[in-house]
């Protein structure tokens, strides 16, 4: 009997299929394309949902899946590399399709109210891009080895482009997207290096073992039997004199640049903010599940080998550290309602980043699990509040929407919680859970890792209280007080396909951090940490987080301090609760200020995103014209030169030597005599005749 | 008493140099085919000769083909010269100059 498994290539294929019935037919369906999206999408989601109980054990014996279902290029020679597409389904890989696919048809469904009802043209191109990212996220998800995750990551990159770029009648759209697009690909250049130094280095990119008559090894393994026992032992192959440790350490770093990249972390985060010239939908699903998400997903996905390089382990937590705390004092002056939320997505991956690096496995997850559905419940929030506005989105021009469009209001209210990280709401649970892993593995190891990650876990720390003072000051300025502008006194009202996904996201985004309270069992002992339980379990033993705990502890040396969680927990907490309190005193007011302007050059500071555009601008223009203008030199001065050169002169020779061809038969004749006679005498002379 | 080679060796090269003078010098297009024609009956008469002085028939034989060549190449060649006036107006090899580069 066809298990769940089976169905699991048509989870992506589904949204696949919606794509290429939208820009086809799209236009010759009432809702343009939308039915298809909705349709895919849900079916998408009842599959994931057959994936994750058959993943659970409810419905079906297996619990983990690993097949090849297609050699793309087969290898002749015994250690020649064969390259192939299948598909991996763990406890991770069913949390993660569940998550994209219910954000994806949540998304769906708002657009019909945000680009149908506001009569937007080229709807067709618009929904069969977002069926076409759907699929390519959700290929991403179940890819089970490096080569096809970067596949979908590339089209996963490539839709995004196209949907930022949407209105690409605008001028920002376009600029946007081609930012996005070359931004995230610079990123993506050495993560190709890094599939190649990959495939080179072990001759497989599994991510996990497959078993059966011939069991394939996955790359994490085989890194792993390096190490214990030596390259050539396991038949891997290190390059440029390096041992395997250190080599892993620069393959795992250069496969972090791509997710640098997607993920939006320092320095390649500058894209991100700009995207938010693409439609609103399109930006809760780039932020929330797919794009941005991406990134995090791939560092989860090959955990078992960053494990192994304690060296990218400190730069994953230090970078994500930077990010979250950068980023959240880059939201604290921003004016328009998405900007913000762009800065906190930055913010927030950096946490995800931070606890990856740090150990915390399972914290990362819960985070991007939680993220996901607050952040997209933002997003669509902070739609809803622009369809209200007549597009406009200067947080100063509105003002007391809380009466007017109270599902909104509470559903925001409720993201908005959990963004800040107040108890009891989503995010309260996964961030405090990052920061104690953080904090108890740093106070744990010794020497220059115990260091980076409690530094990490101080710029963690401090940008809570950032996180919470900007999302309630865009909480106050947008619902609170009195109306700014006659659009914010009198605001188009919204329907039910607007509603409808806040409310399912609103209630997700109160209670999603349930599945994972470990504080309170820490105090109270109930074994109420399902997501421990479900990421511990699997078939697959070496892609578990239990696994992942032994080599922390085992090969990455990095120990656990013993801390309750309370206190921990607490100071974050009371951190988020100033930051709120803040916000509160200085914007929960009928007529706030821009309080912002007492800042004085760091405000200008901050509104210029401390200048990271302006030296990238500088790098690409002042450096790197300039280098491509010196390349273009030597191409065209030295090398075409030489073969100008060579041609220019056999074409001179020529057009002498043509000269006598003159078209005269008699003078023909006459060159042909003479050089008979000349050839007769050469031969008598030569002959020694005379 | 015959002949002895050499006389005929000689009438072939003057027949031989008379052709190439003819061809070097004349402009009209039908003394070029004569001029060619001597050429071929320079390169015949050696043939012959030294057929007859080896006594073997080959060279003998191969005269023949060769005038039946000629005979070919005559009327090509009286072809291209009717061509050559119909263009030209004129039979003068070194007007008709247009074909090179």
């Amino acid at each position: 009997m066809a298990g769940a498994y089976d169905f699991v290539p048509a989870i992506a294929a589904l949204p696949l299929l919606a794509f290429v019935v939208s820009l086809f037919f799209g236009q010759y369906l009432p809702r343009r394309g939308a039915e298809a999206g909705i349709v895919a999408t849900a079916g998408s989601l009842v599959l994931s949902m057959w994936t994750a109980l058959t993943v659970a054990g409810v419905t079906g014996s297996a619990t983990t899946y690993n097949e090849n279902l297609y050699t793309w290029v087969a290898g002749l020679a015994d250690s020649a590399v064969t390259l192939r597409l299948g598909v991996l389904v763990d406890p991770l890989t069913a949390l993660m399709l569940l998550i994209v696919s219910l954000i994806s048809l949540l998304v769906h469904v708002f657009s019909l109210g945000y680009m149908n009802d506001e009569g937007e043209t080229g709807l067709p191109r618009y929904y069969a891009g977002l069926g076409l990212f759907t699929a390519s996220m959700l290929g991403f998800v179940f890819a089970n080895n490096l080569l096809m995750a970067f596949m979908f990551f590339e089209l996963v990159g490539l839709c995004s482009y196209l949907l930022i770029g949407f209105w690409f009648r605008d001028a920002g759209p376009p600029s946007a997207a081609k930012k996005a697009f070359l931004v995230t690909r610079f990123g993506d250049y050495f993560f190709l290096i890094g599939v190649v130094g990959v495939f080179a280095t072990f001759g497989t990119g599994l991510f996990a073992p497959i078993e059966g008559a011939e069991t394939l090894h996955s790359f994490p393994e085989l890194a792993e039997e390096a190490i214990a026992s030596g390259a050539s032992e396991a038949g891997v192959q290190t390059f440029f004199g390096l041992g395997p440790e250190a080599w892993f350490t620069v393959l795992g770093l250069l496969v972090l640049g791509g997710v640098v990249g997607k993920s939006a972390q320092f320095p390649l985060h500058t894209w991100l903010p700009d995207a938010m010239e693409g439609p609103t939908p399109v930006s809760a699903l780039i932020h929330a599940a797919t794009m941005v998400a991406a990134g995090v997903y791939l560092v989860a996905r090959m955990y078992g080998f960053y494990l192994l390089s304690p060296t990218a382990l400190a730069i994953i937590a230090l970078v994500g550290g930077f990010t979250a705390l950068f980023a959240a004092t880059m939201g604290v002056v921003k004016q328009e309602l998405k900007q913000v939320l762009a800065y906190s997505t930055i913010s927030q991956y950096g946490y995800m980043m931070l606890a990856l690096g740090a150990g915390g496995y399972t914290a990362a997850v819960f985070h991007l699990t939680t993220h996901a559905v607050f952040k997209a419940l933002l997003f669509l929030g902070a739609g809803s509040v622009i369809i209200a506005m007549h597009h406009e989105e200067n947080m100063w021009t509105m003002g007391g929407l809380r009466e007017r469009m109270p599902v909104t209001y509470y559903t925001f209210l409720s993201g908005s919680l959990a963004l800040a990280g107040i108890v009891p709401f989503a995010g309260f649970w996964s961030k405090d859970e990052v920061l104690y892993e953080a904090l108890i593995h740093g106070l744990g190891s010794e020497g220059s890792i115990g260091t980076l990650l409690l530094a990490g876990y101080a710029m963690g720390l401090l940008a809570v209280f950032f996180t919470a003072f900007y999302t309630f000051r865009m909480v106050f300025l947008t619902f609170h007080g009195k109306p700014r502008t006659d659009t914010a006194r009198d605001p188009e009202p919204v329907r039910w396909n607007v509603k409808l996904p806040l409310a399912v996201l609103g209630i997700g985004a109160a209670t999603v951090g349930f599945i994972n309270m470990v504080p309170v069992k820490k105090v109270t002992g109930a074994e109420i940490d399902y997501l421990h339980k479900w990421l511990a379990h699997g078939g697959i033993e070496l892609t578990t987080s239990e696994h992942y705990g032994e080599l922390l502890h085992d090969v990455a040396h990095i120990e656990q301090a013993e801390l309750g969680p309370l206190a921990p927990g607490a100071v974050s907490l009371l951190l988020a609760l100033a930051g709120v309190g803040a916000a509160w005193t200085l914007y929960n007011v009928p007529e706030p200020e821009e309080h912002t302007d007492r800042l004085g050059g760091v405000k200008t500071l901050l509104m210029h995103n401390y200048y990271q555009d302006e030296y990238q601008v500088w790098l690409a223009q002042g450096v790197t014209v300039q280098l491509a203008r010196a390349a273009d030199k030597f191409d065209q001065g030295v090398v075409d030169g030489v073969v100008n050169g060579i041609s220019s002169v056999s074409l001179f020779v020529g057009s002498r030597f043509r000269r006598i061809q003159s078209g005269v038969v008699v003078n023909y004749a006459t060159l042909m005599t003479l050089s008979l006679v000349l050839l007769l005498l050469a031969f008598v002379v030569a002959g020694g005749v005379l | 008493m015959a002949i002895v080679t050499q006389y005929y060796l000689v009438l072939s090269a003057a027949v031989f140099c008379i052709g190439v003078y003819g061809i070097l010098t004349r402009s009209n297009a039908l003394m070029f085919l004569m001029s060619v024609e001597l050429l071929l009956n320079a390169a015949n008469i050696n043939l012959v000769a030294f057929s007859f002085y080896y006594g073997n028939l080959t060279g003998q034989v191969f005269t023949l083909f060769t005038m039946a060549l000629a005979a070919a190449e005559v009327a090509v060649g009286i072809g291209i010269i009717l061509v050559l006036y119909r263009n030209f107006e004129d039979i003068d090899v070194t007007k008709a100059a247009t074909m090179r580069w």
